[in-house]
């Protein structure tokens, strides 16, 4: 077997946790072993605590308890708050194609969270001394870094009828999220009347917050065409989206690697 | 558009990527120190007030390191029903030679899957389904659709072309998350 770069990866984790498999692949780190360590445990503690927290699944989660009107939003953890925040940053800036007020069953903002906490993980990480790492939470992907000799980590983007392939690669300089109804049907809805959508087959949004992005590509994927020119006219923000009938379209800052 | 049909061509799955990613042997610098670091495991510490429960089952598996009981463990804590035993067969000193293991069961969102990996010299001769359950009928068709193609894929792809794979499969992450413990217990590297 061979790596196209050679012997790169120096440390190698995965968890499951929030539903998916998050990766870890720690390439180049300048701390001790076991200052590494402890920080992959904290990361690792950090997303079983957000799992615990945001979890709509878990009836006893807060999120949960704050849905049903259980609980004021005063008595949950921190952690809430500042997510509804982004949530609603997000719901301004894609036109409110990502809005978690609009979902039935109450405020939900599943649709943010797993980015904003593998983003978070990623600060921890870097924060302890990783300095070129990739983390993966289901195609949510957070990076530290890059790889060496590279400005930017090549990154696939899953082809959203064949699972055998690829729809393309591109590079990613901080983070990038996937959205799609294709594997696991229309789980996608359409704020405006919380009907399942089928606007985009994939809808992918790479930018420099993983939290944004991932909103943004829930967006993107449920409002199409209709928000494309608002999402890849935010700064910092590209776009790649392929439409039921296969055609595909990319933003103009968004490099396709071999 | 015009990149499509070449990018299309430049397929490869995520699956490969990620698994001959972990199967890279490193000059082993890390792999001493593993040996010690690795006990008190990373992740029994809670940063926050999650419940004693919850205590993540982090073993961190460094490739450099090699070691079997990685393998297992990261996959038994987590499941202990579900874990299964190494069968690697036959025994054999050199690096030749078919040899094969069953990675541990892997669960993803949607079902239980573990399978069994064939290694000859330093290449992947075959890779079968050792067992798989899933809840509902639609995520049994939906994976015995998507796996014959991973197996394809990760026979096909012997070199790493992406880092990893933005919308990657459920079942993908699992199918390699097994995968990847078959090879660690083969010490295939």
């Amino acid at each position: 077997m061979t790596v196209r770069s050679a012997g790169e990866v120096r440390f190698s984790h995965d968890e499951e946790v929030m539903g998916t498999v998050v990766s870890f692949r720690i390439l180049s780190y300048r701390c001790a072993d076991q200052v590494l360590l402890e920080a992959l445990g904290e990361v690792c503690a950090f997303l079983h605590y957000v799992d615990d927290t945001f979890s709509t699944w878990k009836p006893a989660s807060p999120i949960s308890r704050l849905r049903r009107n259980e609980v004021a939003i005063s008595d949950v953890p921190a952690e809430i708050p500042t997510v509804l925040t982004l949530c609603e940053e997000a719901r301004s800036i894609s036109g409110g194609w990502f809005d978690p007020w609009a979902m039935p069953g109450g405020v939900d903002p599943t649709g943010l969270v797993k980015g904003w906490a593998i983003e978070q993980s990623a600060g921890l990480l870097s924060d302890a001394g990783v300095d070129a790492a990739i983390l993966n939470g289901g195609g949510d992907i957070a990076v530290i870094g890059a790889p060496e000799g590279s400005s930017y980590w090549p990154v696939g983007i899953q082809h959203p009828w064949r699972s055998d392939a690829l729809a393309c690669s591109l590079a990613v300089e901080a983070a990038v999220a996937t959205s799609g109804s294709y594997e696991r049907g229309l789980h996608l809805l359409d704020p405006r009347n919380a009907l399942p959508s089928r606007q985009v087959a994939s809808a992918t949004v790479t930018g420099p917050s993983l939290a944004i992005c991932d909103a943004l590509a829930t967006a993107l994927a449920v409002g199409g065409d209709a928000v494309w020119e608002r999402i890849v006219g935010l700064a910092g923000v590209e776009a790649y989206m392929i439409r039921p009938d296969g055609t595909e379209v990319a933003s103009d800052g968004i490099i396709v690697v071999g | 558009m015009k990149k499509y049909p070449a990018v299309i061509g430049a397929t490869l799955a995520g699956l490969a990527g990620v698994l001959t990613f972990h199967t890279k042997g490193t000059s082993g610098s890390l792999s001493a120190s593993l040996g010690t670091t690795q006990t008190g495991s990373a992740a029994t510490k809670q940063t926050r007030g999650s419940q004693p429960s919850t205590t993540p089952s982090t073993s961190i598996a460094s490739k450099a390191g090699g070691s079997t009981s990685q393998a297992q463990s990261s996959q038994a804590q987590s499941s202990p029903a579900q874990s299964s035993q190494a069968t690697v067969a036959p025994p054999t000193t050199a690096n030749s030679g078919p040899r094969s293991a069953v990675g541990a069961a892997a669960q993803y969102g949607y079902g239980v899957i573990s399978v069994r990996v064939t290694v000859s010299g330093n290449k992947i001769t075959d890779i079968s389904v050792a067992n798989l359950q899933t809840a509902e009928s639609y995520s049994q068709q939906l994976a015995n659709q998507v796996i014959p193609m991973l197996r394809n894929e990760i026979l096909k792809a012997q070199s790493l072309h992406v880092y990893g794979i933005s919308g990657a499969t459920y079942t993908s992450d699992a199918y390699a998350q097994s995968v990847q413990s078959a090879l660690t217990k083969l010490h295939f590297a």
